[in-house]
């Protein structure tokens, strides 16, 4: 390696650091400058960031294509926001209720589900959300049918004398950067483990995984209820935001919306599914400014995105990230 | 008194609708043996092996190893618990993994206790995984792949691959393993080097062998029995010498 190259990667390499602290302060200190409503589309990016990470275990490591996030997601905003409107219970109670409950359901839909072969797989998850739109219209007397659930409230927090609610944007922006964080790293902690590697098996070749001692089915249930308590997470997140709730959650919007954060971002990767959850949620966010053909621009936003990055943002990201440490990506 | 075989598989039957594949098979695999079957293409060897591994139900007959009657398992628990491998016909890895996460994914669930501890983020999950890792490491060296241990399974030779497989079955200290072609589409060269390999784990590992295989030279030098199948049926068994001159067997399979 000659001298000049030598001094440009010493002086490149320099930037790994900078640009991680640069970024870790925009991020702690975004509420100061960023704009009310930008800051709103940030908070729904990290809350729809849950549901993905969700998804993202399903498909980007075990191979297992699922539509029922988005009904997940629905389950664990009407749980939250049953537990608070008739139990008045605290926001951190309702957040791990609505995780456990997404779970719980999920264990005997996933029995039956998880013995078809693929594409069977995925109509039955479909089948998921149309049941919870059905049930959520109703059972009137639960959920009150078409009108659903309002005033559900804000976070609160109370510790001996002090307390501290959750109202404005900046404060939930906080509030949901903490839980997303918390995550993020249960997703590391996951796929890290010897049962990623598992998961990942399961994925490559299922037949192979099974030969090597693997109980993939045991498994692909595991993930299963695991992605259900993201989504449940993110739906309890999602409802002490906006404060209401409707059998709209339940609409194929919210699942494609995760999948498109999932595919769009980068499979199988932590990056890519964060950097998708922003950029998704904000291209949403931005192209409301032209109400009329806003769905027709974010189609063909996603058809660009498709044939300009197939493999999601996750190869663009490592990318900059090798620039940035000085390596050629 | 004769120790009992390692592998008793009796009466084994498997029909596709109207089509026999398998009909009353049985044969026992001792302690130590490589033992070999051979028989035309579609005369049910690899039906068979489906059978015994748990990847296909039998329709009657049962398989007894090391003394527990395992019909009936599915494959994983053939693998985890009664320790008896098997390859597959067609050359199968995890391909966008490395070669030494290949290994090491095949050693894994034969050292934790259960599906939970894998989960495991402590210091006890990873002191595993790193035994797991230096027991890769002396295999890859082993069957001469330590040069592409970081390189994607997918993105070796057919028969680079069929040396991985052969080493991630070596990962748990198996009983048994059973073998389906495993030189198919494979140089001389390396022939050579597989059949050392198998000859090595047999008489070092002490593990017993049942090998599909169709080349006859392998199956003469590496086998002490052997045995003919055809349409589904047992058609003859013996020594390799008794076979290469049985009358049925040269008819049927291996021609004049």
């Amino acid at each position: 390696m000659s001298q000049l190259q030598e001094t440009q990667q010493t002086w490149r390499s320099g930037f790994r650091l900078p640009a991680i602290i640069l970024m870790a302060a925009f991020v702690l200190f975004a509420p100061a400058f960023v704009g009310s409503y930008s800051l709103h589309a940030v908070v729904i990016a990290m809350i729809f960031l849950l549901p993905a990470l969700g998804l993202n275990l399903l498909v980007g490591y075990t191979g297992l294509l699922s539509l029922a996030q988005g009904a997940f997601f629905g389950v664990g905003a009407y749980a939250s926001a049953l537990l608070s409107i008739h139990f008045n219970t605290p926001f951190y109670i309702n957040v791990v209720s609505a995780g456990l409950i997404s779970g719980a359901l999920a264990l005997p839909l996933g029995i039956p589900a998880l013995r078809l072969r693929a594409t069977s797989f995925v109509m039955c998850t479909l089948g998921f959300i149309v049941i919870g739109q059905a049930i959520s219209k109703n059972w009137i007397s639960l959920t009150r049918g078409d009108m659903g659930l309002s005033s559900v409230p804000k976070p609160y927090f109370a510790l001996g004398p002090w307390s501290f609610s959750v109202v404005s944007t900046a404060a939930y922006y906080y509030l949901a950067l903490a839980v997303a964080s918390l995550a993020i790293l249960a997703f590391y902690l996951i796929v890290r483990s010897p049962a990623g590697r598992n998961m990942i098996a399961i994925r490559e070749n299922e037949t192979l995984a099974e030969a090597v001692g693997i109980p993939t089915w045991t498994y692909k249930l595991i993930v299963f209820v695991l992605s259900a308590v993201f989504a449940g997470v993110g739906g309890s997140l999602y409802v002490h935001y906006l404060t209401v709730v409707s059998p709209l959650t339940f609409q194929m919007y919210y699942t494609t919306t995760i999948l498109i954060i999932v595919l769009g971002g980068g499979v199988g990767t932590i990056s890519g599914v964060v950097f998708g959850s922003i950029l998704f949620v904000a291209l949403s966010e931005v192209l409301r400014v032209a109400p009329e053909i806003r769905m027709i621009a974010y189609g063909i936003c996603l058809l660009l995105i498709v044939f300009k990055f197939p493999k999601g943002f996750a190869p663009v990201i490592d990318k900059v990230w090798l620039a940035l440490g000085g390596q050629r990506a | 008194m004769t120790t009992p075989a390692i592998l008793q598989i009796e009466h084994i039957s498997k029909s596709y609708g109207a089509v026999k594949a398998v009909s009353d098979v049985s044969l026992q695999l001792q302690r130590g043996e490589i033992l070999g079957l051979i028989g035309p293409n579609g005369s049910g060897k690899s039906t068979f092996f489906d059978c015994v591994t748990g990847l296909g139900m039998p329709d009657q007959g049962s398989v007894r190893l090391d003394g527990t009657v395992i019909t009936g398992w599915p494959l994983n628990r053939i693998a985890r618990e009664g320790r008896m491998l098997r390859s597959f016909q067609k050359t199968v890895v995890f391909s966008a993994l490395d070669v030494e996460e290949n290994l090491v994914i095949a050693g894994q669930m034969f050292v934790f206790e259960s599906t939970r501890a894998t989960f495991g983020i402590g210091k006890h999950a990873a002191t595993i995984v790193e035994e797991l890792r230096i027991r890769a490491r002396e295999l890859i060296k082993l069957t001469g792949l330590w040069d592409v241990r970081h390189m994607p399974a997918g993105k070796l030779s057919g028969g680079q691959q069929k040396l991985i497989q052969f080493a991630s079955m070596l990962m748990p200290k198996p009983k048994v393993i059973l073998l389906d072609e495993p030189m198919a589409g494979i140089n001389p060269k390396l022939i050579e080097q597989v059949v050392e390999a198998i000859r090595y784990a047999n008489t070092q590992l002490g593990i017993s062998f049942l090998i599909i295989e169709h080349n006859i030279d392998v199956v003469i030098s590496l086998c002490q029995r052997v045995i003919v199948l055809d349409q589904g049926q047992m058609l003859a068994h013996g020594t390799p010498q008794e076979i290469v001159i049985n009358p049925l067997v040269r008819e049927a399979y291996l021609g004049g």
